[in-house]
């Protein structure tokens, strides 16, 4: 049987290459293990500070360090407006980098409880009056001084109480209140930053009027850590070239055949595009120019590429159907059905993005949680971005599962097939399991390290003390997983058309007639083949079966 | 006695530790700050010859506790700048060279770590100063001591922060929040309520007599004090203590003492007369709690010596209204209590 010393070539191939890359895999994997988890924490206790009120008015007034302290516990003031909370970040005498690349504020409060006071429990609504200032080393040393960066008076909830059963003596004992988001910078691109938090009080207006005695605010910084960033960069500068070289090696092969490329192709190369743009190194401009919009890039940027994923595994679900439609050429017009549930739901996603770090890019303290009209605004885009999700993955469930319906059909009436047609069939059965397989490992990886890095994160990390971080390494694991994943796609979906035996019994279905099929197949090297393309003219035999199924397929 | 009194000042020493804590003079100042809350939180005694009795236990797991969340506290102030920012990161070669750059090109790469694990590291390195762990009584120290980190360690949350594609959790960054000194002074006040009698006689079985980790001056805190020794961590629970000793109950049907209880093997002096030499007051009209089963309650305070109840008339704030910042406006109200006072 020629077949079989075919497929066992091609078998060898496949396995040389499915090792190389499994082997470049690990590689991605240990090149995270030497990167320090992508993002650290910083807790910073905020200097209170005493400051004259209608200096506050002139915003480029600042309140440094050096300023005059006070003790919030001993009640030293009288108004509340003459209260500073000063944060500078970072802290010692480090300064930001870089390659930092972003940085997110969080307050948290510890509020004091006082005996007779009833309040157990209860909703702050906080009116934090916030000025971001920044500061750069000057060249011949010490700071620049402090300049206008952001300023907006922006309203927090924050949820508090106390089990006074429990303490002994509850007097002066601390609440236990939710954190404060406070503001993300989309850009690392000064050197030292200066937080101004003012808590205004006014009666009438409700201005912090249920706050409580206030011992310590804090403030956690989260930045991206340098040595993640680097090797992330680092990686998406191999990637790019690499992909880039595929990409047009794949375009120029399937050019070469005669025929136009069919839909799946398009996909794939369209995919591949996506998956390029993600690539694109664009964090070294970051180095050099501010950009705060990187945040909104970065999700734009995975956007496309996750819509065109999935919106990749529908097609190819689809086109390994095998249910023949009078000869028509497929195109991207059949799938508008399920496409539109990705379009819906990245579109709406797309929207709650543009809301909140869009303005962002406006007002770094904004947050569309905070009034009701924005969450319910926010959750419903992302309820409508669940439903389109649901949606999707039904249609795409369906669809993988009539192929795997027709598989087993096909497979039962393989034997009384004619030769030619047995091959064209186990062809594709052949391609669709195994990229199904490594769809479904890559997509398996993806969700256990998704679930792994989480349960790493959310461990008592100090108790734990693990000295390597697991987190980066499953990123960059997971982010190599799937540039690997489409050299595979598109290694597999060519050197599938060169090598397997299968497209040279398809050949033969272009041939006129079926008598003319001959008994041996011959193999012509470098033709890619089309399976969505049979003859539906039913020879008497062995398609009856088959176009029986197929018509009753496409009734369902 | 006053236990929760002391505890009290002992927590009050934020701003001592602001005060003390100069960069770079760590050592000295950590030192002094062990002595000041030492000498607020007993007024009873010399330490170095009081017995080993519970009062001296939770003294020593008060200090070390309130180190720890001292040091980790100026940390987030940034009154220390050698807090964990230049030795977190160790699977990088190291920078050799100047010390300050190496800390700030460790900054860049990989952040400052959380500053809970320096405060533990600075604690183990002073507080533990001079306890060998030879004696029972060092072994007391230590034991204790441990325990008094161990409860602000256990007191630490975990709060969490996703940041990743559009907010959501692709990249989630988590940090231990330090828990307020009064939490941690009254577990430790609960603790010394139930603390384990030990034998003296039982030292146990030494596993590293010459446990020599502290005499010499360790490469990085972390390296040596928190991975070599965290004996509180999960994966070394099966190691019942750090020091290699494990400490016998003196009732041998006991359970031996966990690494969070306080430990003692003397009984106390007797608080109940005054005795100047020992600096104790003795409890003659000392309010006592009739229903307590602790050292509070009135059997054990007034020493069998049996207490007065009288019904008083106090004035105590009530409603109160606070308006930030710095106002607080309560009505007095007139309650009826009753008390009791030792005779």
């Amino acid at each position: 049987m020629p077949g079989t010393i075919l497929e066992n070539l091609s078998g060898r191939k496949l396995s040389i290459l499915v090792a190389i890359l499994l082997v470049s895999q690990l590689g991605c994997f240990f090149v995270g293990l030497i990167a320090p988890k992508p993002a650290t924490s910083q807790a910073i206790i905020a200097t209170t500070c005493l400051d004259n009120h209608t200096a506050a008015k002139n915003m480029n007034h600042w309140v440094g360090l050096d300023c005059q302290r006070i003790d919030l516990m001993k009640r030293q003031v009288e108004a509340a407006d003459d209260i500073v909370l000063v944060v500078q970040m970072p802290l010692y005498d480090l300064d930001f980098s870089r390659w930092q690349q972003n940085l997110v504020g969080i307050l948290q409060f510890d509020l004091i409880y006082h005996s007779g006071l009833n309040l157990e429990e209860f909703i702050v609504e906080l009116t934090i009056d916030a000025r971001l200032a920044y500061s750069n080393k000057a060249e011949r040393g010490g700071r620049t001084p402090w300049t206008y960066y952001a300023h907006s008076e922006e309203k927090r909830y924050m949820d508090c109480d106390i089990d006074v059963k429990t303490v002994r003596d509850p007097d002066g004992y601390p609440y236990n209140c939710s954190m404060v988001p406070l503001f993300e910078l989309g850009s690392l691109y000064h050197d030292y930053y200066l937080l101004n938090l003012r808590l205004p009080y006014d009666e009438k207006l409700m201005k912090n009027v249920n706050l409580q005695t206030v011992q310590d605010v804090y403030l956690h910084m989260i930045h991206m850590n340098g040595g993640f960033t680097r090797i992330w960069v680092a990686l998406k500068t191999f990637f790019f070239p690499v992909l880039i070289g595929i990409m047009i090696w794949f375009w120029r092969r399937v050019h070469m055949l005669s025929r136009t490329p069919a839909l799946l192709e398009y996909m794939l190369i369209s995919l591949g595009g996506t998956l390029l743009f993600l690539d694109l190194p664009l964090e070294y401009l970051t180095l050099w120019f501010n950009m705060p919009y990187m945040l909104l890039l970065s999700d734009i940027r995975q956007g496309i590429f996750y819509a065109m994923l999935l919106s990749f595994w529908l097609v190819f679900a689809g086109e390994h159907m095998l249910i023949q439609d009078n000869g028509e050429k497929n195109s991207i017009k059949l799938y508008w059905k399920h496409l539109s549930t990705i379009v819906i739901g990245c579109l709406s996603l797309l929207v709650f993005d543009l809301c909140e770090r869009g303005i962002q890019l406006v007002n770094p303290f904004y947050s569309i949680w905070v009034t009701p009209i924005g969450t319910n605004l926010a959750l419903s885009f992302i309820i409508l971005a669940g439903i389109s999700a649901s949606m999707y993955f039904i249609f795409l469930c369906y669809m993988i599962w009539r192929v795997f319906k027709n598989i087993s059909i096909k497979r039962s009436v393989l034997p009384t097939m004619s030769q030619a047609r047995r091959l064209h069939y186990e062809g594709i059965i052949y391609r669709f399991n195994f990229l199904m397989l490594a769809t479904v490992v890559c997509a398996a990886v993806t969700v256990v390290s998704f679930i792994l890095s989480q349960v790493a994160e959310g461990q008592n990390k100090w108790d734990e003390n693990m000295e390597i971080e697991l987190s980066s390494a499953l990123h960059t694991g997971v982010y190599g997983m799937w540039n690997f994943f489409f050299f595979f796609f598109f290694f597999f979906s060519h050197f599938y058309g060169m090598w397997n035996v299968y497209i040279c019994a398809m050949l033969m279905l272009y041939a006129p007639s079926h008598k003319q099929w001959p008994a041996e197949p011959i193999c012509a090297e470098g033709e890619e083949v089309e399976f969505s393309r049979l003859p539906t003219d039913p020879s008497p035999n062995e398609i009856s079966s088959l176009t029986s199924f197929a018509s009753k397929a496409s009734i369902e | 006695m006053g236990m929760s009194e002391s505890a009290e000042s002992a927590a009050a020493y934020p701003n001592l530790a602001n005060a003390l804590l100069i960069p770079s003079r760590r050592q000295q100042f950590v030192r002094h700050l062990i002595k000041i809350i030492r000498k607020t939180a007993q007024n009873w005694s010399n330490l170095d010859t009081n017995p080993g009795c519970r009062e001296t236990a939770f003294i020593y797991a008060i200090t070390s506790a309130a180190v720890t969340h001292a040091i980790a506290r100026a940390c987030s102030e940034g009154s220390i700048d050698t807090c964990n920012c230049e030795t977190h990161y160790k699977g990088r070669p190291q920078v050799t060279g100047n010390a300050a750059v190496a800390g700030v090109r460790d900054f860049e790469w990989g952040g400052c770590s959380d500053n809970i694990g320096f405060g533990f590291a600075v604690s183990r390195e002073f507080v533990d100063t001079g306890e060998r762990g030879k004696t029972i009584r060092e072994k007391m120290n230590l034991h204790n001591n441990e325990a008094g980190r161990w409860h602000v360690q256990a007191q630490m949350r975990q709060e969490c922060k996703c940041h990743g594609m559009s907010g959501s959790c692709t990249v989630k960054t988590c940090w231990m929040r330090l828990p307020p000194f009064r939490v941690i002074g009254d577990l430790l006040k609960d603790r010394f309520d139930g603390a384990s009698h030990i034998t003296a006689a039982s030292s146990g079985h030494h596993r590293n007599s010459n446990n020599a980790h502290r005499n010499r001056p360790p490469k990085s805190p972390k390296s040596n004090n928190l991975n070599g020794n965290s004996i509180h961590s999960k994966r070394d629970n099966r190691r019942k203590h750090k020091y290699g000793f494990q400490l016998k109950p003196f009732n041998p049907e006991h359970k031996p003492p966990g690494a969070k209880d306080l430990v003692y093997y003397e009984m106390s002096p007797g608080f109940c007369e005054k005795n100047p030499k020992l600096g104790i007051q003795g409890t003659h009209g000392r309010l006592c709690n009739d229903t307590s089963m602790g050292v509070d309650g009135c059997d054990i305070m007034c020493c069998g010596r049996g207490y007065r109840t009288q019904e008083v008339v106090v004035f105590e704030r009530c409603n109160c209204t606070f308006h930030w910042c710095c106002e607080v406006k309560c009505d007095v109200c007139r309650t009826k209590k009753t008390i009791h006072t030792c005779v």
